[in-house]
């Protein structure tokens, strides 16, 4: 496995371990204890993301300590490709997402449900990112 | 549109040439060893600065490294 295979399928770890808990909480909404239910999902946000940068952190500092520099090469060709490949899946998925965000959700949904519907779209395409270069990997790798 | 398959003979070159390991004719042409053996493994086709790349490192013609053959495609109905 190279290492910017290693590293896709750190950042799908990442976001599967941050942002599945929140938007499983977030689709129950704020709890009755919340004193301030308009910031709550501001602050699990904030927190999530912290966690998923610390995901990346501590998984970069391990790959870092536990592979030899040779073992961690610049992006080549193939690597470019699979990048552009990639993003450009993200991309459709990100514009979709919007478009329904922005020119139908206004008109049905209101407030957090508008925002998190967002934060999911821009999510999953940054879960596609990752799932189109950890599948190219695959499926170029030599057996 | 004609179709066709590239394979490569980098392998039996690299043999040829003291067993030159997938790292090292990557190193030299600015290749991971991956990309190498998927190219090897024919399940990715190089840029052509690469192809031109792999080829001198073995000091041979380009046409030595890689072949194409042409698919044979369904004649047209007249």
């Amino acid at each position: 496995m190279s290492y910017r295979e290693k590293i896709a399928w750190l950042s799908l770890a990442a976001m599967a371990a941050a942002y599945g808990p929140y938007f499983l909480l977030a689709a129950k909404g704020p709890g009755p204890w919340e004193p301030w239910p308009r910031l709550h999902p501001l602050g699990l946000f904030a927190l999530v993301s912290i966690v998923r940068m610390l995901i990346l952190g501590a998984g970069y500092l391990y790959f870092r300590l536990a592979f030899p520099r040779e073992d961690r090469p610049p992006l080549d060709e193939r690597d470019r490709a699979i990048e552009h490949r990639s993003i450009s899946a993200a991309y459709y998925v990100l514009i979709a997402g919007m478009i329904l965000v922005g020119c139908f959700m206004p008109f049905s949904s209101t407030g957090w449900t508008i925002v998190n519907a967002a934060i999911f779209w821009m999510v999953a395409a940054e879960v596609v990112h990752c799932s189109v270069a950890v599948a190219s990997y695959r499926a170029q790798a030599a057996a | 549109m004609m179709q066709g398959a590239i394979s490569n003979r980098i392998r039996t070159l690299r043999f040829m040439n003291g067993e030159m390991s997938q790292a090292e004719l990557g190193r030299r042409i600015g290749l991971t060893r991956q990309t190498i053996a998927a190219i090897e493994a024919g399940k990715y086709s190089p840029s052509l600065e690469a192809a031109f790349g792999i080829a001198h490192v073995f000091n041979v013609p380009l046409g030595e490294v890689f072949q194409w053959e042409a698919k044979a495609s369904p004649s047209k109905a007249s």
